[in-house]
Order: structure tokens, then C-alpha cells, then sequence
């Protein structure tokens, strides 16, 4: 019979929990010996043998016969044998523990396989201990935190179900993040940043006072959902963050408002978008319409009824979707459609 | 055409294949025992030869330019892989496809008392736009038109030697070497016509030399030709009096400007000052005359451009869109144009340049007949005309 030590690879393949019990047989350090068959297949299975080493295996101390050991005790049954199923889980595990192997009556695998074998199992796996686990946050441990934090919140204001009732009538959030952990001191530095949320749409900003607004606030403005955040983190108190956050807000929207001097200096350059009005392609198109002789005389009237005209119309949409929203083959061939119309082509 | 190409007949494509391989042995057997036809009927040629004359009928169908057009036509108007595959296959086939034939299209009905109207195609690296637009100078070519082709926009704005500062404005620059070899090509392109048109305006050279009003064109053609310092501002006066005289009952021509690579006229460029600072296109002599003849202020003619990646200086590789690679003051410049989207081929046109690169023998191959290999070309291609041309070029 060959023996392998367990603490090396070893080749295991589908051990049942209870026959496991016959190999946790006498050792004194964490080796207990298998015995491995001879097998056909290259991969040896494990028997449920237990070898009688009893007798071998005392260990170097005993040589000397100067540290005398105690008599080692067996250890007795694992816990998960002597579990229900339809047990008390929360009373197992209350609190964030290390994986314990004999109160968690899962048959649970992990590390990586040796070749041609499984992952090890989870008898003395210090994977399992290394890693964060979630044993004690099952369903019923929190329905069980939430009944107890129960009486001491407050009711949702029933007239508030739905998110644009919320938006409507409290359209500033606030939020900030509390920091609970075990160790000397009960202070985070973390807890100090608060970050202001609105929407644009409830401010009352005309067009002047909404882009002035944007220019001043960058990156905090999102597109997509038209949500201006603000994170206030320089002072070193949660109240104070939220002040300084808060007169950011009344500030931005009482400066957006005002009109400088140096504004009536805005270029083309500056513009967010752009505006087909007094740009080189209403020109272009103009002068070009007038050399075509379309219509007859020449003067401030009769450009303006160029103007007018639905095709230049569907080109002027076209062009300003073109420079607005960046090209692809649709708009493109929309711009080519109005361009043929434009010229009679 | 010589009487040792291939007869195929009219059949479905994939009989048409195989009936390649074999009819090129049992040719010889035969050649005796059938008659000869009069034209060979190929699915992919055709035998209107005439751009007028083609229609959607043709789309995907090559045909043939002769050869007296392109030496006088295309001095050095062609892609540099064209020009080589014209000389290993002896003839110059070019596609009918459909970007091509709509400007055609245009040119026909249009109306030339107007001012003119400007194309533009744009596509993906390697689609044909070249192709298109050397297929639609043909047309103006073979309609008797005046043509203004300018090869390759690029090449005026990197890699010049030699860099003057014009004798006419102080704050240009002259580039002689690329005027005078682009004045020597449109010489040979519209030799008919250096001798009918007469320049309007009087042009001073230097104290001894100058060109009066009422000579003809070619004097100061060869006058820019054999005085290379001042060829710029020949380019210059060229491209003002066919631009004055264009569409005028006396000048009795229709004009048309070509340009390959437009949006090189309102990029960067790579020639640098004195002083290494960078050079504007616009201080380039030939390029802001080039740039007043792209707006269409005068009247009787037609401008045919394409946008270029390829060349172009400082534009991402992926760039392709007309307003990517043409930038702000290009598209406001060129504002209104009829943009052509200029795509891969299409199924129809793929089997058709396949098919033709199979009669020339050109796919040498012993895979590149049967269906795997057809598919396994149109995968690593993607119908893209110059990745197939480059891929069968190694098969």
C-alpha cells in the first residue's frame, strides 16, 4: 500500500462527508494517511480504509521522553453532524466570523485542483478561512436586523411613492456615508464628504442663465440625466461640507443669472452648439441662391424671403444636425437630399 | 481584343467559375470546331465604352479606357497600383459603379449657366473614390470639357524642397517643382485647347517678360513650363482665366476641377519655415489659388472632388466622414456640396472583379477557384477594393 500524506496533493475524488470520519484516524501532527488502491485508472481513489498507524506515529518529541504530552484527545464529531436542517441559522453565525469548517455543514471545494484531481476540500482550508464570508447575512439574520431597527424609524410619507413626487417636492439631495468599524477610534475621515444632487429642469434658469450655468460647472453636470452634482469634501466636518455645499448651489445660480460686460465678447468659438444664423453655411447658401438668380433683385427683403423658403429650411436642419451631432450615413444623406433640393439638382 | 482571351458565355456565376478552368484547356479543341464568335459576352465586361452612354445597367461591369485616353488624360491622374496593374494586364479596365454614375448623372441634366456644382466622395480607405473620380473625368474628357486634375492635393503640402516667397504677394510661398510638373501634365492633357482659348488679362513676369491679353493659352502654359521661378503664379493666372472664361459664350468650353485629397487644402501641412515654424496652407501660393477655384463663383462647369486619409497629415487612420478629415473651415468652405458615400463592393461588383482577375490569369492559385477560396477572399478583404487588390496580388 502506498501512503501519501494528505498535506501534499493528494487525489481525492468525491469523498462522502461520513466516510471521510474512518481517515481522520490517529496523528499527531496534521497528516493522517490514506490509503490508495491500485487502481486501473490514473487517477488513484482514495478507500475508506483507516491504516492502523496509530502506533507509529508519536512524533520526534518522543525520543527524548523530555516533553512528555499530554494524552492527545480525539476530537470528537463535527457540529454539522449534529445540525437540522430546519435549525436556527442566525444563532450559528451572528456575527462576521471566520469560516469554520465544522459549523458549516456545506460541502464546499476550494483552491486550486492538483492535476487531474478537485479542488481541496474545505477540512483545514485556508482559502476559505483567507476570505470574507457572508455567512452571517442570510436573509433571516436580516429580516431579523430589520425587525429590531424597526422601532426606531420613522414612516415614509405616504403622499411620496413615487420618484418624480420625490423630485418634485425635495429636488436637492443630500448624501453622505456613515463608517462603522471595530477598532480604536470611532472617527473616518470618509464620513466628512457630502455630495449635493439636483436637476437643472428644477432650477429656474432662462437659455442665457442654463449656459452660463454649464460653463460654470463643467464636469459636474451630467447629459444624460440632467443632474448637477456637487461634492463638497474640503472641510473637515460632515456639517460644515454641507454648508459650503449648499451656498455653492445659491451662489452658482445667482451668478448664472447676472450678465457681465465681457460676455457681449462671446465668439463663435465659445458657442456649445451651433446656431445656423449668421454662420458661413447660411452665407454660402445665400449669396449662392442669389448668383443663381432664383429670384429676381437684390437687398435685405429679398434674402430674408430666401430664407423663408422650405428648402433651405430642410437644408438649414440639415447642416445644424450635421455640426451638432456629428456625422453618420443618415444625416449625411439627409444633408445630400437638402443640398439637391437647395440647387435643383 | 486579341483573339487568345477567354470566350465566356453567359451563364450563372458559379458554372461560370469552373467553366474557366476547363474552357482555358479545352480551348484549343475547341477553336477549330466552333465558330469565332464576333465579340467575346462576359458577365463582367461591357462593351459601352463611352461613360455617356453607360447606365445602372452596367453597375459591376468593366470597361475598357483606350489607350490613346489614358496616356493624354491620365499622365498622373491614376492610383499608382492601377497604373501598374494597367501595364502588367495591357489594358485598363475600370468598374461602372454606382457613386460614379450618379455624378454623371448630375453632369448631364445639369444646367451650366448656373453657378457650378461641387461632388464630393467620401468613403472608407481603399473604397474606389479615386476610381469614381477618374471614371467621371473621363466623361468631361470624352464630352470635350477643359480638365483641371490635381492628382494628389497632399503633394503639395508635404515634402516640398523648395520653398520661394512669391514675387506677387510677400506673405505667400511658391513651390515651383510641383507647379511646373502639374503645369507640364495639364499640358498634355488639354493640348487641344492651349491653342483656342486666349487669355484675357495681361501678365508681367519680370521687366523684360510678360504675356499680353489676346495670346493663347499655351504661351503661358510654356512660359511657366520654361521659367520655373515664376510657374506658381502661372498655375495662378492658368486657373483665373479658365475660371473667368468657363461657360462664356466666347470661351465656348466647359470646365472641369478635379481634386484628389481636398481636404489637404485646409489641413496641416509638414513644410516648415525658415524659422521651423509650421506653414499654413493657406500661404501656399498653389493651394490658395486652388481654394478660390473651389468655390463656386463662376459658372459653366463642374468640380469633382474626393477626400483622402491616406495622405493626409495629422487625421486619425478611422477618419473617413467628410467632416472629420475636411475640419470646420474645410466643410464651411466647400458648403453646399452633394456628398457621395462611395462603399466596398458590393456582392454583384466583387464577383465581377474576381471574376475579371481570374480571365487575366491573375489569381494563380490552385485554391483561389473554388468556393472556400471565394469565401475565404471576401472574409479577409471584406470586399474592400484595394484590400483585394493587394491580397490577389499575392496569390
Amino acid at each position: 500500500m502506498n501512503f501519501v500524506p494528505f498535506g501534499i496533493r493528494s487525489y481525492w475524488v468525491k469523498m462522502a462527508t461520513h466516510s471521510s470520519k474512518a481517515l481522520f484516524c490517529v496523528g499527531r501532527t496534521s497528516f493522517s494517511y490514506i490509503g490508495l488502491s491500485k487502481s486501473t485508472s490514473r487517477v488513484s481513489y482514495a478507500t475508506a480504509l483507516s491504516v492502523n498507524n496509530s502506533h507509529r506515529n508519536k512524533g520526534p518529541s518522543d525520543k527524548n521522553g523530555r516533553f512528555p504530552r499530554r494524552p492527545k484527545r480525539e476530537p470528537g464529531e463535527p457540529r454539522t453532524e449534529k445540525m437540522a436542517p430546519d435549525q436556527d441559522w442566525t444563532s450559528v453565525y451572528p456575527a462576521a466570523t471566520p469560516f469554520r469548517p465544522n459549523s458549516v455543514p456545506l460541502p464546499v471545494r476550494m483552491g486550486f485542483p492538483v492535476k487531474g484531481g478537485v479542488p481541496p476540500q474545505k477540512k483545514g482550508n485556508l482559502e476559505l478561512i483567507k476570505i470574507p464570508n457572508f455567512l452571517h447575512l442570510t436573509p433571516a439574520a436580516i429580516r431579523k436586523h430589520c425587525e429590531a431597527l424597526k422601532p426606531f424609524c420613522t414612516e415614509w410619507p405616504s403622499a411620496l411613492d413615487t420618484d418624480p413626487k420625490c423630485d418634485e417636492r425635495f429636488p436637492v439631495k443630500i448624501e453622505s456615508r456613515e463608517f462603522v468599524s471595530a477598532g480604536p477610534s470611532i472617527r473616518n475621515p470618509a464620513a466628512r464628504v457630502v455630495q449635493l444632487s439636483i436637476k437643472l429642469s428644477s432650477l429656474n434658469l432662462d437659455d442665457h442663465a442654463r449656459k452660463k450655468m454649464l460653463k460654470l460647472v463643467g464636469e459636474r453636470y451630467c447629459r444624460d440625466t440632467d443632474v448637477l452634482t456637487i461634492r463638497a469634501d474640503s472641510c473637515p466636518l460632515r456639517q460644515q461640507n454641507y454648508d459650503y455645499a449648499m451656498y455653492l448651489l445659491t451662489v452658482l445660480y445667482h451668478e448664472s443669472w447676472k450678465i457681465e460686460a465681457w460676455e457681449a465678447e462671446k465668439t463663435v468659438a465659445d458657442m456649445e452648439e451651433y446656431m445656423w444664423e449668421d454662420s458661413p453655411s447660411q452665407r454660402n447658401i445665400v449669396e449662392l441662391l442669389m448668383r443663381m438668380k432664383v429670384s429676381e433683385g437684390d437687398g435685405q427683403e429679398v434674402r430674408e424671403q430666401l430664407l423663408e423658403r422650405r428648402d433651405v429650411q430642410e437644408y438649414k436642419d440639415s447642416v445644424t444636425r450635421l455640426k451638432n451631432e456629428g456625422e453618420s450615413e443618415s444625416s449625411m444623406l439627409q444633408y445630400k437630399e437638402a443640398v439637391k433640393k437647395v440647387l435643383n439638382v | 481584343m486579341a483573339l487568345h482571351r477567354l470566350t465566356l458565355r453567359l451563364r450563372p456565376t458559379v458554372t461560370h467559375v469552373r467553366s474557366v478552368h476547363t474552357s482555358r484547356y479545352g480551348r484549343q479543341q475547341e477553336a477549330a470546331a466552333v465558330d469565332p464568335e464576333p465579340e467575346p459576352i462576359s458577365v463582367f465586361r461591357t462593351q459601352e465604352n463611352d461613360p455617356a452612354c453607360q447606365s445602372e445597367k452596367q453597375i459591376g461591369q468593366f470597361y475598357t479606357l483606350p489607350s490613346e485616353h489614358i496616356r493624354l488624360l491620365f499622365p498622373h491622374g491614376l492610383p499608382k497600383r492601377y497604373q501598374q496593374q494597367v501595364k502588367t494586364f495591357n489594358e485598363a479596365c475600370v468598374m461602372v459603379r454606382q457613386p460614379a454614375l450618379e455624378v454623371i448623372s448630375y453632369m448631364k441634366k445639369a444646367d451650366y449657366s448656373q453657378p457650378a456644382l461641387r461632388y464630393l466622395f467620401y468613403g472608407v480607405t481603399g473604397s474606389g473614390k479615386t476610381m469614381s473620380l477618374c471614371h467621371a473625368v473621363h466623361f468631361c474628357y470624352t464630352q470635350g470639357w477643359v480638365v483641371l486634375h490635381i492628382p494628389d492635393a497632399h503633394l503639395w503640402v508635404k515634402n516640398c524642397k523648395e520653398l520661394l516667397p512669391s514675387s506677387y504677394n510677400s506673405s505667400r510661398f511658391d513651390q515651383p517643382l510641383q507647379a511646373t510638373a502639374w503645369l507640364r501634365n495639364f499640358k498634355i492633357t488639354n493640348e487641344r485647347f492651349l491653342s483656342k482659348i486666349k487669355i484675357k488679362h495681361r501678365y508681367v513676369w519680370t521687366k523684360r517678360e510678360s504675356t499680353e491679353g489676346g495670346r493663347p493659352l499655351g504661351e503661358l502654359v510654356d512660359q511657366g513650363i520654361s521659367r520655373v521661378k515664376s510657374s506658381s503664379d502661372v498655375v495662378a493666372a492658368v486657373m483665373k482665366e479658365l475660371r473667368q472664361q468657363s461657360g462664356h459664350p466666347e470661351g465656348n468650353f466647359r470646365l472641369a476641377v478635379a481634386v484628389d485629397g481636398v481636404n489637404a487644402l485646409w489641413g496641416k501641412s509638414t513644410i516648415k519655415k525658415e524659422d521651423k515654424s509650421a506653414v499654413d496652407p493657406e500661404e501656399l501660393t498653389l493651394v490658395y489659388n486652388l481654394r478660390k477655384l473651389l468655390k463656386n463663383d463662376w459658372i459653366g462647369g463642374a468640380i469633382i472632388t474626393t477626400l483622402s486619409q491616406t495622405g493626409s497629415l495629422y487625421t486619425s487612420k478611422s477618419a473617413y466622414l467628410p467632416q472629420e478629415l475636411l475640419g470646420e473651415r474645410g466643410f464651411d468652405s466647400m458648403d453646399p456640396f452633394i456628398p457621395l458615400s462611395v462603399p466596398n463592393y458590393s456582392e454583384k461588383e466583387f464577383e465581377s472583379c474576381y471574376l475579371y482577375y481570374t480571365d487575366r490569369n491573375w489569381l494563380q492559385h490552385s485554391q483561389s477557384g473554388t468556393e472556400e477560396g471565394k469565401k475565404e477572399l471576401i472574409f479577409l478583404s471584406n470586399r474592400n477594393p484595394t484590400m483585394f487588390d493587394r491580397l490577389c496580388s499575392f496569390l
